[in-house]
């Protein structure tokens, strides 16, 4: 079969009716006009010879270079549906990237569920053989056993802070140092993943908080806590080294709250003046932490 | 840019008595080299403070005293400091992994850090490196179901990402078998843009075989630095062959050709001398640094 090729105006076709040299060259390097195109594909179906000829014209280089692209695309995948949704609303595809990345996210969730687990199970033991002694000094009306939360109140935002350490301390990071020596805002790596560990920790600390006993407020009242605790930490962190900021942190926490509670009973943990204390804290630690971004931003390991 | 300027910027890194101590362990010791653009081995037993140096270089780590200027950059400047850093790649020993990534997933979170932030570059970049060092087709694999020769490739491929000007590769040829040791040797002379390259490395061939430029670190010193053949001059007329196994000669060993290889100041009985190689020479001075 011998098809006609596009006359005067597109590349010489060949003068026996074949596709002429420059046109298959055109045709491979994607440089023809559509009608052009069109006349070179229907020939090519009909003509061995032609597209033999056509084979020595690709660039094989090129072809080589592109199917390894595609590999490498395949293989990053495109996230999956909550990716896709956060970047519709405009978040930087490769933040959402490094979010997702995040190493920690899966060891923090996985720590706060056990913890709350472990804490959850604790209390109810404690309350079926009668460890923990309804009422106390801090009992208040319609609340059967406050006592019963003071255990998960003390420990919540400390598994919150957990979560957030294990985003951020470098011993939990196998390729730290790659992070360290690369010149990636190290400020903003470690909000991404203190950002990721936090939403990773807080949701299941929240969800065992309504299932506890307690008045309803109780898991929006941990939130302020929790964040005030990891702020600290980690405006503490600019100041001494991680692992100590986390340690302090923890402490800071666990000291006046025990106090607190074998005095005054578990709720006034979080309640007004605890909650304005904790926004204090939690602005007083984003002002120094925005003061002293450097060290994170060009971080040097010692 | 006047005559001056370029004659600092010939030697494209510079360290002038860098000292480090980790506890009572001096790791380096008033350590000076320049580097200039091509490759230079860094040659030392372990415990030389190879790594210690090169995570230094590699603005990783601090020194406790001394002065490094990389492209005429100041890595104690915050804002210098991240500028060699984008021209940098960076493969630490024992590099570390999350086991759970993909091949190619690791090196797209490592392009990242790398600020190549769009996502049709990080894609042709990732594709770039694995094809350079052959794991095209491991691209999904987990990292934690790859053979150590192939995390060793999946190192240096992470440090290729970018393509970087300074490339500072702590013991690459570790874990590689000898034929993956070759194509390394030659993915590295066939880099483009003539990047200054310094590798370190406890075995000389490697040193003999694409390091124009080498230096021997021993007990947190410089002991040489010079080329691989200045290197295997030092040990000109110490090296002999022999039937015999003498006593008096700092090191001998057999080899293959049967015959005994002594390395000593004095010769052995019925000996003849022989030319003397890289090995001979960084033998040589470590028995003298050990002696000491």
């Amino acid at each position: 079969m011998t098809s006609s090729l596009p006359g005067p105006a597109g590349p010489a076709a060949g003068a026996d009716g074949h596709a002429g040299e420059d046109l298959l060259a055109g045709y491979a390097a994607g440089t023809l006009q559509t009608i052009e195109v069109w006349s070179v594909e229907a020939h090519l179906t009909g003509c061995a010879g032609c597209r033999s000829a056509l084979s020595a014209q690709v660039d094989t280089e090129r072809l080589a270079r592109n199917r390894s692209v595609l590999l490498a695309r395949a293989a990053l995948g495109d996230g999956g549906r909550a990716r896709r949704l956060l970047g519709r609303c405009g978040l930087p595809e490769h933040l959402l990237r490094l979010l997702g990345a995040t190493p920690s996210l899966r060891r923090s969730w996985l720590l706060s569920v056990l913890g709350v687990l472990a804490v959850v199970a604790g209390e109810a033991a404690a309350v079926k053989y009668g460890w923990i002694p309804g009422g106390g000094p801090g009992r208040l009306a319609g609340y059967r056993d406050p006592a019963v939360v003071a255990p998960f109140l003390l420990l919540a935002p400390l598994l919150v802070l957990a979560g957030v350490a294990a985003a951020f301390l470098p011993m939990f990071d196998p390729a730290y140092r790659l992070a360290v020596a690369a010149p990636f805002s190290g400020f903003t790596l470690l909000l991404v993943r203190t950002l990721s560990a936090l939403t990773a920790a807080l949701v299941p600390v929240i969800a065992a908080a309504f299932l506890l006993p307690g008045p309803g407020w109780l898991p929006v009242a941990l939130l302020l806590p929790s964040l005030a605790l990891c702020a600290f930490a980690l405006a503490a962190a600019t100041v001494m080294g991680p692992r100590a900021a986390a340690v302090t942190a923890g402490v800071l926490w666990a000291v006046p709250v025990l106090l607190l509670a074998t005095t005054h009973g578990p709720l006034p943990i979080v309640q007004r003046n605890a909650q304005f204390a904790c926004a204090a804290v939690l602005c007083a630690s984003a002002v120094v932490l925005l003061a002293r971004r450097d060290r994170f931003e060009w971080g040097w390991m010692r | 840019m006047d005559e001056m300027t370029l004659n600092v910027t010939a030697v494209a890194v510079r360290a002038d008595g860098l000292s480090r101590r980790y506890g009572a362990t001096r790791a380096l010791d008033e350590v000076g080299l320049n580097l200039e653009r091509g490759i230079t081995g860094l040659l030392g037993p372990n415990g030389a403070g190879k790594t210690t140096l090169l995570s230094i270089l590699a603005t990783v780590s601090e020194p406790d005293a001394g002065r490094v200027s990389v492209f005429g950059l100041d890595p104690r400047d915050g804002a210098e400091r991240v500028e060699i850093r984008r021209r940098l790649g960076y493969l630490p020993q024992d590099l570390g992994y999350h086991r759970h990534f993909t091949v190619a997933a690791f090196l797209d979170y490592v392009a990242i850090l790398k600020e190549i932030t769009g996502r049709r570059d990080r894609a042709e970049e990732v594709a770039r490196v694995l094809a350079a060092i052959g794991l095209e087709d491991r691209a999904r694999t987990r990292i934690r179901a790859l053979s150590g020769g192939m995390r060793q490739r999946l190192g240096i491929a992470q440090a290729l990402l970018g393509r970087p000007d300074l490339l500072i590769l702590d013991e690459p040829t570790a874990g590689l078998d000898p034929e993956q040791r070759l194509r390394f040797r030659e993915l590295l002379s066939d880099l483009p843009g003539n990047p200054v390259i310094v590798l370190s490395t406890h075995q000389a061939d490697d040193i003999a075989a694409i390091c124009p430029q080498v230096i021997v670190l021993l007990q947190g010193r410089v002991h040489f630095a010079g080329t691989p053949a200045g290197l295997a001059a030092t040990a000109a007329g110490r090296v002999w062959a022999a039937n015999e196994r003498d006593a008096r000669a700092h090191l001998s060993w057999r080899g293959a050709d049967n015959r005994w290889r002594h390395v000593g100041d004095r010769p052995p009985d019925d000996a003849e001398l022989v030319p003397p190689t890289v090995e001979d020479g960084y033998l040589l001075l470590s028995h003298a640094a050990g002696a000491r």
